[in-house]
């Protein structure tokens, strides 16, 4: 049997990670969920997962970005595409945003919401 | 004893006599508070640094150091604390010097146990008080601050958890669908589209408000901003069968602009022609200059509004005709576009004819760079 594919969902808003979960394990994906960055970074530790799709604002509006770097650090999520959702519009005029300095590099940044067939298709695209 | 928290209020004495240390202790230890006591003045400052208690007792006269001293140094330096003084020589006047520099409250010797408890539990009422009063005004200056921001947040976040919903339900359940439900889902997706939208304009209208709508203004040619419009909105004219066409004359002058806000202006102006301009219309902009303005019209060949109304269209949520859903929006569209314009020093002007057409001309001050 084929062993599936492991991906953990960090949002601080449980029904969005219910409803994501839903659509992934749809597309045929093993999920872990995370309701803040800190729970997050534990379970990577904990599951090794195959991909990470991260919220941007949590308890603060950039604990994505914490989230991302501790992630980038450490051995479970150093090698591991990153997806960062977002719910704002940061092409948008909406400097009041400004980041804190250089932000760590994820592999795809998805705004919400996001249509199934697309978080499919990136989520696929990644784990290729 | 009252919760007044997690743990237990956490009480230090300051008293050079010792039985009086060991008959407070006691008293307070059997109403559940946890105490520390010193008959050291310098010890009890230092135990009042580290320990960090809710409410300290100090006796004013003690040999080592006054009493009044103490009360001053630890109200300055340690404001949360609640200060009670305890005065061995029943003296008002030392008690109201105590409170001046910072004391809650007295307790004057000899008390009974039944006396201390009280001045204890009052103290620690009154800083809970405190600490609520201030932590509320704090929260009430960080809501201002962040108002626009939180407000945001907390307006988007249900809808587009709503909507991750419907995507989900769609995905999960869609073959099981009849055309009945498929069409709640379609509406449901629609009014959430739209409440989404007004959501955002009305984001846009308060940032403009509270100036933290930013605007990185730069030398810039309207042409691009138009053509980008245009790119942006002739899908929608092609499904609605409208023609849209540009026609921007060469080497239009610079103007000083914020290229986002710019472009929301020109997509909510021919947005809006797109839906008063019957099918087999047409929507054309167009731009020219003089020697102090640039100008760029739009014009549609729609159903026109009539003259008395011309006057209310800028205003939030007026609408010229309202019931059918192809002209519902958010009824803030054309306000942010006046205020837009208003902070590039330009206008707005509209001419319009009853099922002829409606023209916007946008006028902006040109931009002569020295």
């Amino acid at each position: 049997m084929d062993l599936k594919k492991k991906i953990l969902l960090i949002d601080d808003d449980q029904d969005f990670l219910m409803a994501t979960k839903l659509i992934l394990e749809k597309g045929g994906y093993e999920v872990f969920l995370a309701e803040d960055g800190k729970s997050g970074v534990d379970m990577a530790k904990s599951v090794s997962p195959d991909l990470a799709i991260i919220d941007m604002m949590m308890e603060t509006w950039s604990e994505g970005f914490n989230v991302v770097s501790k992630l980038r650090t450490s051995d479970s999520g150093k090698q591991i595409p990153l997806i960062m959702l977002s719910a704002v519009d940061l092409q948008g005029p909406y400097q009041s945003f400004e980041p804190p300095g250089e932000l760590p590099t994820v592999d795809l940044v998805l705004h919400k919401p996001i249509k199934s067939d697309d978080l499919l298709k990136f989520v696929g695209q990644l784990l290729r | 004893m009252e919760d007044t928290g997690l743990s237990a209020p956490q009480i230090l004495i300051i008293d050079d006599e010792v039985s009086i240390l060991d008959g407070c202790k006691q008293a307070l230890e059997k109403s559940g508070y946890t105490v520390i006591t010193t008959s050291d003045g310098p010890e009890g400052i230092r135990l009042a640094w580290e320990k960090r208690p809710d409410l300290i007792f100090v006796d004013l006269k003690m040999p080592s150091c006054s009493g009044m001293d103490i009360i001053e140094l630890i109200s300055k330096d340690m404001p949360d604390i609640v200060l009670i003084v305890i005065t061995g020589y029943a003296s008002i006047v030392s008690a109201v010097e105590a409170m001046k520099k910072g004391a809650y409250d007295y307790l004057p010797k000899p008390f009974t146990p039944d006396q201390i408890r009280a001045v204890t539990k009052r103290g620690i009422e009154h800083r809970s008080l405190k600490i609520e009063a201030d932590w509320l005004r704090e929260e009430k200056e960080r809501m201002q601050k962040s108002f626009i921001t939180f407000v945001s947040h907390e307006m988007r976040s249900p809808l587009v958890t709503i909507q991750q919903y419907i995507e989900s339900l769609k995905l999960i359940a869609s073959d099981r669908f009849t055309q009945d439900m498929k069409n709640i889902i379609d509406r449901c997706e629609k009014r959430l589209q739209n409440l989404q939208d007004l959501v955002e304009h009305w984001l846009d209208l308060a940032r403009i408000e509270n100036g933290t709508f930013s605007e990185a203004k730069v030398p810039l040619v309207l042409s691009s901003i138009i053509e980008r419009s245009i790119e942006e909105l002739t899908p929608l004219c092609q499904r609605r069968d409208l023609k849209l066409e540009a026609h921007i004359v060469d080497s239009l002058p610079n103007i000083m602009g914020d290229q986002e806000s710019l472009l929301r202006v020109f997509t909510n102006i021919i947005g809006n022609a797109t839906k008063y301009t019957p099918a087999g219309g047409k929507i054309t902009v167009s731009t020219h200059s003089d020697d102090y303005y640039v100008y760029a019209g739009i014009s549609d060949t729609g159903i026109g509004i009539p003259q008395d109304k011309l006057p209310f269209i800028f205003e939030p949520f007026f609408r010229v005709k309202g019931k059918e859903e192809r002209q519902r929006g958010s009824g803030l569209g054309l306000t942010f576009v006046q205020k837009i314009m208003e902070a590039h020093d330009g206008k707005i002007e509209v001419t319009s004819q009853v099922d002829v057409g409606t023209t916007f001309m946008l006028k902006f001050p040109r931009l002569y760079e020295l």
